[in-house]
């Protein structure tokens, strides 16, 4: 395995910025009209948050689990993967994400106790309008075609962005945080070495 | 690659072809008078034009049916400016796939000089790995197999030894693309029997023209160059710069051409692998394939030339 250390990140990012963000539009293309399911998954967290009723927490782990399973199959596995080579291991992450929120999520309860932190709320509050509003303008604003959309529920970077604004406003176990932020880096990472 | 009759009548075709060509594209014409720069394999004699064609990252385009036609096309001028050698490896994504659908369309699965590598740490899935390879190219059998990275090299070279006996490769290699790998590669190509080795060369990095490439030559192994525009680098950084007048001199018209003609004119390199998405540039990297190549003293102007305006 010695030969492994002598690699490059860049070595393994072997596909071009153009056929990475095709990717999207062809997953849009085929995946229609799931996407006003995800509208409604990002309104019904939204609604929950605010509601901050006893069933909301199981309400909204329900949804990220449903979310990060999708993209780890739908998008990771079966698009990412046929370009990238380790996109299966993103894969296999995602499933381990959905998991782990399945199990402090619904099994365990455990999103129950809500911030009441200004600051929290406030970050989450930005996180949540990044990941769910901003995020899918993204293309249109660095003047790629519109369909090359990103949206959370769908899309793996807006999904792991609304996450840890959920979890910023519960007070959670920090083992929820690793993999979103370890996506994000390494998504940003891989853009800015494509 | 192996009737000579039938070889020698695609290639009449294909300058034929790329003569037609010429008559539309005036950049085309000096190329297709001059003869298609050859250079030989050491172990078997057998020619092959100076410019192949790699497939990292360009050629990793998914099952996009836009991107995958596009493929198809720079093969179709690749095959058409008399290129032959084609190179992928399980590490480029979907490019075997790509490269099997474009030879599918082009019908070339037999004219083509396949080149792939085996790239695994678990040896026992190498013989696996390679005939998956071969069903996505759909060729009878690979004319060159290789080791990629030195990856677990001991075990799937004597795989490798063992296929080309039983005739299910024509030759054997080992790639690298890490320079310091370049020590542990000059031992193997001291004591292994190999037909090719393929490394980087460009003309900002020169570092192998002191060991590997007279090592190379010394004991008669073909070499295939990769990076020979340093990944991209080297015409971005290039291309707003003026090409010098003495370039003519070359037959070169554009940077491309004068970065590939320094490169295949070093008398250990057999081929370099240029890979592209685009068919402006599969024509402009093809012509580094006839006319002229640089002797000695303007390889050195060449160098100093870059040297001073990079």
């Amino acid at each position: 395995m010695d030969e492994l250390a002598s690699y490059h990140l860049s070595d393994f990012i072997l596909f071009s910025q153009s056929t990475y963000f095709r990717l999207f539009e062809l997953y849009n293309q085929v995946i229609w009209p799931l996407h006003i399911l995800a509208i409604i998954f990002a309104c019904l967290i939204v609604y929950a948050l605010w509601k901050k009723s006893a069933w909301a927490g199981r309400f909204i782990a329900a949804i990220l689990v449903l979310s990060w399973s999708w993209v780890a199959v739908a998008f990771l596995y079966q698009r990412f993967y046929q370009i990238h080579v380790v996109a299966n291991v993103y894969a296999l992450s995602f499933i381990v994400q959905a998991l782990l929120i399945l199990w402090y999520g619904i099994i365990k309860n455990k999103l129950t106790v809500f911030s009441k932190s200004n600051v929290r709320i406030k970050a989450g509050s930005v996180l949540l309008i990044l990941s769910l509003c901003v995020y899918p303008l993204i293309a249109l604003i660095s003047g790629r075609s519109w369909q090359q959309f990103e949206m959370f529920a769908l899309a793996p970077d807006p999904t792991a962005l609304a996450t840890i604004a959920v979890l910023i406003f519960y007070k959670l176990p920090l083992v929820l945080y690793i993999i979103p932020v370890l996506w994000l880096l390494i998504s940003a990472i891989t853009l800015s070495v494509m | 690659m192996k009737d000579k009759i039938t070889q020698s009548r695609r290639r009449f075709i294909q300058l034929l072809a790329f003569g037609a060509g010429g008559l539309f594209s005036p950049r085309f014409i000096n190329a297709s008078t001059s003869s298609l720069i050859t250079k030989t394999i050491p172990s078997s004699n057998e020619k092959i034009p100076v410019i192949g064609l790699g497939s990292s990252r360009t050629f990793n385009v998914g099952n996009d049916p836009q991107a995958l036609n596009n493929v198809a096309e720079v093969m179709r001028h690749f095959f058409s400016a008399g290129g032959t050698l084609i190179d992928s490896s399980p590490m480029y994504g979907s490019s075997q796939p790509a490269i099997g659908y474009g030879l599918g369309k082009l019908g070339k699965n037999r004219d083509v000089f396949s080149a792939d590598k085996v790239w695994t740490w678990n040896t026992n899935l190498g013989p696996g790995q390679m005939e998956k390879s071969r069903n996505y190219w759909n060729v009878d059998t690979f004319d060159l197999m290789q080791v990629h990275n030195l990856v677990e090299w001991e075990v799937h070279l004597e795989t490798l030894k063992e296929m080309k006996k039983q005739g299910e490769i024509r030759y054997i290699g080992i790639t690298t693309s890490h320079g310091r790998q370049h020590d542990e590669l000059a031992e193997i190509m001291k004591t292994q029997p190999l037909d090719f080795v393929q490394f980087s060369y460009n003309i900002i990095d020169r570092e192998v023209e002191d060991k590997l490439l007279p090592l190379a030559k010394e004991r008669g192994i073909a070499t295939i160059i990769n990076r020979p525009f340093q990944r991209g680098d080297l015409i971005y950084e290039l291309e707003e710069k003026p090409l010098p007048s003495w370039a003519a001199q070359i037959g070169c018209e554009n940077w491309p051409q004068f970065l590939l003609k320094f490169v295949v004119s070093h008398p250990g390199v057999t081929c370099a692998i240029p890979a592209t998405s685009q068919v402006t540039h599969i024509k402009e990297n093809m012509l580094a394939c006839y006319g002229k190549l640089p002797d000695q003293t303007m390889r050195k102007r060449m160098i100093e030339y870059v040297e001073k305006i990079i």
